[in-house]
């Protein structure tokens, strides 16, 4: 089908795009939230993929080769987009409050998971997420998140995997940074010394 | 356990591929280190949070694949603005050179062409332009002598009427 698509052949380029879109939305939907932006990246990854295609040598999987597309152009979409300032306790809001107080306690996260809660969580997560750098969110959204291997985050980026190791550990400090200063005082005070 | 072993800890691997038993290890120590605790707290809510944030997945539209061929042949279809410029200035550059070679020819061989002309009516009339100005005395000669024309070709009538 590669074969044919490099060729010009048009309907065997649409058949590509039919079959691996959804693989491409699922995995431009780890950085963006919104439909129209992740339509707009799985987009570009296929305008990228056609005219790429002659450098598609066949050995590896075209999935995996997609993949590598839609996270190049996933990571050049955030650097070129602004980052929001840092997001305070103050900006929280009344159900984003309790979401953090419940999973302070384990109990209580059991039992408030629902599918309304996890949109409040997810949308906090990304608020949170839009602070940080892109490489970062990489990283935790990968690895943190769906437990990617370095190694798999490796072929992906395309970086190396102490790269990899370095940017999770670097990423793993801001992230914790920056919910430690969101739960504030919900948090037992630190005590110098202990 | 040093209170930076267990945040060393936290950041080298993702909370989830932390073992139950590392686990209860960790909160051995925070329960004793405040700072510990708060890193230990912060760090399984932010794994929740990417968590829940990792569940969520959006699915492409059934007119997905027929709005990238719309615009894989838009684009194909697109000349590049750099090309398009090059065109305009070429056939600016064109019609310049056009204008000057017509300006050239009609300067240096139409007037050829005229000259060439000239002397041949010139040939076939058996005289020169230059002849006819050095001639001019001849000329009003032969102005002066139109009385003595008529007579000459009509010198019968002429004695007739006298």
């Amino acid at each position: 089908m590669a074969q044919l698509a490099r060729a010009g052949d048009e309907a065997a380029f649409a058949e590509i795009v039919r079959r691996y879109s959804p693989r491409v939305f699922r995995f431009a939907s780890k950085f963006f939230r919104q439909r129209s932006v992740v339509e707009e990246a799985a987009q570009e990854v296929f305008m990228k993929a056609f005219t790429q295609l002659g450098t598609y040598e066949g050995r590896g999987s075209m999935e995996g080769w997609l993949t590598r597309i839609t996270t190049n152009t996933c990571l050049n979409m955030l650097r070129s987009a602004k980052r929001r300032p840092e997001l305070a306790s103050a900006d929280l809001s009344d159900d984003e409050s309790t979401w953090l107080e419940n999973q302070l306690s384990d109990a209580a996260a059991e039992r408030h998971r629902s599918s309304e809660r996890s949109l409040v969580a997810a949308d906090l997560a990304d608020r949170v997420l839009e602070n940080m750098s892109p490489d970062d969110r990489v990283v935790l959204t990968l690895i943190d998140g769906e437990d990617a291997s370095v190694k798999e985050v490796a072929e992906v980026t395309g970086w190396s995997e102490s790269k990899v190791k370095v940017q999770a550990f670097r990423a793993r400090r801001r992230m914790r940074a920056a919910v430690e200063k969101l739960l504030g005082q919900k948090l037992p005070p630190a005590v110098a010394g202990s | 356990m040093k209170e930076n072993h267990i945040i060393d800890v936290l950041e080298n691997r993702s909370f989830a591929s932390l073992s139950e038993s590392e686990r209860a290890r960790i909160q051995a120590h925070a329960t004793n280190c405040s700072s510990c605790a708060r890193a230990y707290e912060a760090t399984k809510v932010a794994s929740s949070l990417l968590r829940e944030r990792a569940l969520e997945a959006v699915e492409p539209s059934p007119f997905f694949h027929t709005r990238v061929m719309a615009a894989l042949r838009e684009r194909q279809n697109e000349v590049p603005a750099f090309k398009r410029l090059w065109q305009a200035a070429g056939a600016l550059v064109s019609s310049m050179t056009a204008t000057v070679a017509l300006l050239a020819v009609l300067s240096f061989v139409v007037p050829g062409t005229q000259t060439s002309a000239t002397a041949q009516a010139s040939e076939s009339n058996g005289y020169s332009a230059e002849e006819v100005i050095l001639n001019q005395n001849d000329l009003q000669d032969e102005q002066a002598s139109d009385a003595q024309v008529l007579t000459t070709l009509y010198p019968a009538e002429e004695a007739a009427a006298k």
